[in-house]
């Protein structure tokens, strides 16, 4: 739901979207050190595993998109992870066309950078205040991303503000299940493994 | 040309535009998904991630096959793009038909496309039921009503749209698998690299692509450990608490196992890049190929400017 298919999107905009998430990847690179991007990889497997969780929601289920706790634990790193694990979602399971990549990951990406800088700004000392922080990371970064991908479907013209305001209603229960499982997440990793959460370096020895 | 023509249909044809989609869903989906589950495991497909020990070229089953991973990548995704941009639904059609075309000789497991197509069917599904109902109605539109109920007006350019960008969405879809699938993963990145992209984005993907596998297990059996304690998903706070630290446990080992990876590959001498796996030669019959391909492509999107 939340990916874009090949085909929806005028080809300017997929085009311009592979420009902007190339360059964006670049800058996420050159934010960590080189020798830390194989760990960025496997730990992008593991939010791609994440993702993969159905959470039920009524008579439905939704599953995460994961893109607020991803700028928590990540940082700026969020989105070189983001745009690998969707290009993985894209090449293995279909989930968002190929030609859609870049669009896609300025949608996810750019949200989850977002989020890990109002994160680590706003975190406080506090578990409590980490967990209730993280939740609205969690949220922010669904919300974020439901405005791209209603803005990005708005590109094609006048006959996708229909199907866009609907993607963005859709979206409503997601931010709230996001939410709350984010806030539970970052309070279970404040009390289990708080290194995680501070800002630049979760990966140093 | 100047206005809406409207259609009036007899409002039993409403239940029956209705119900003859909905019978044949509850009859594929189902059957679909139980293909789909059927081996979650694969078995006995050839394991992507694993480099060919041997010459590369002696898996050739198919043209598709023994084409250059370097012309192969370039001519699909280029021939893709050329799709996405088509604007009519017979130009969109006689893709997906070039599509099936070359599934058919690529010889890709069947099953793996099924899969691909059934992904696509959430995102194309929605599209197809809102927009003609959302799309306005612009002047030489036709609109159905039915019967009396005017509120209910759909538009059938909003149908023809939703038709084609579903047929465009199939017709690359149905191209992933041929591209992909038929060499070795660390093959198709090593011509990636080969055409400019860095050599570390590579990389990334084969690593996470294999410790994927290591955390699917992983997480199959903090599931189960999780049932037999009597955990069961329910709509409900403490289901969401329960998963919030099942993820953040997922997150607390991956970050452990990122470490122990990393040492072991510096261990094994690892310097920033993996050995190439095996060397790549351009040949007359893969620029042909491309030639023919780029030819199919040009001629669909010329085809489609024509038609205005």
């Amino acid at each position: 739901m939340m990916h874009i298919s090949d085909g929806v999107l005028p080809l300017s905009v997929t085009l311009g979207g592979y420009a902007v998430s190339a360059g964006l990847a670049a800058w996420s690179a050159r934010r960590i050190h080189s020798r830390d991007l194989p760990k960025v990889a496997v730990v992008t497997s593991a939010f791609f595993v994440a993702s993969l969780v159905h959470i039920p929601f009524g008579p439905t289920s939704a599953h995460l998109l994961l893109p607020g706790l991803a700028g928590a634990l990540l940082g700026p790193a969020a989105f070189l992870s983001i745009g690998l694990g969707l290009l993985l979602q894209s090449i293995l399971f279909q989930f968002g066309g190929i030609t859609a990549l870049g669009a896609n990951a300025v949608m996810m990406g750019v949200p989850a950078v977002i989020c890990g800088w109002f994160f680590q700004h706003f975190k406080g000392r506090t578990i409590a205040r980490q967990a209730v922080t993280g939740g609205l990371a969690g949220a922010l970064g669904t919300v974020l991303s439901a405005v791209f991908l209603a803005g990005l479907l708005m590109t094609g013209g006048e006959d996708f503000f229909g199907v866009a305001k609907i993607a963005l209603i859709a979206h409503v229960p997601v931010i709230v299940i996001e939410g709350v499982v984010s806030g539970f997440t970052i309070g279970f990793l404040a009390r289990v493994k708080p290194a995680l959460l501070l800002p630049v370096r979760s990966f140093h020895d | 040309m100047t206005d809406v023509h409207h259609i009036q249909v007899p409002l039993w044809y409403l239940p029956l535009l209705v119900l003859i989609p909905a019978v044949v869903a509850a009859g594929v989906v189902p059957w679909l998904s139980r293909q789909a589950r059927a081996r979650v495991v694969p078995e006995k497909d050839p394991d992507w991630s694993i480099p060919p020990l041997t010459d590369s070229r002696g898996q050739g089953i198919s043209l598709i096959h023994r084409w250059d991973v370097r012309c192969k990548i370039v001519t699909m995704l280029a021939y893709s793009f050329a799709i996405a941009s088509l604007s009519h639904l017979s130009a969109a059609v006689a893709a997906l038909c070039v599509s099936l075309v070359v599934l058919l000789t690529s010889k890709v497991s069947f099953h793996k496309v099924m899969l691909r197509i059934f992904a696509l069917g959430g995102f194309l599904g929605m599209l197809v039921v809102v927009m003609p109902l959302t799309v306005p109605a612009n002047p030489g539109d036709t609109l159905l009503v039915f019967g009396s109920l005017d509120w209910l007006e759909v538009n059938l350019r909003g149908v023809i749209l939703a038709a084609t960008i579903a047929a465009k969405a199939m017709a690359i879809a149905l191209l992933m698998e041929p591209l992909l699938s038929t060499a070795p993963l660390p093959v198709t990145l090593h011509g990636l690299s080969r055409l400019g992209v860095p050599d570390m984005a590579g990389q990334m993907v084969l690593l996470s692509y294999r410790y994927l596998h290591v955390f699917t297990h992983e997480a199959r059996r903090m599931t189960a450990g999780m049932k037999a304690r009597g955990f069961e998903k329910k709509t409900s706070l403490d289901t969401l608490r329960a998963l919030g630290n099942f993820l953040g446990m997922i997150f607390v080992r991956s970050f452990e196992r990122t470490e122990r990876v990393f040492d072991a590959m510096q261990a094994r001498g690892y310097k920033g890049r993996f050995p190439d796996p095996g060397r790549l030669q351009i040949q007359w019959r893969d620029i042909l190929l491309t030639g023919v391909w780029i030819a199919a492509g040009t001629a669909l999107v010329w085809f489609d400017w024509v038609k205005g």
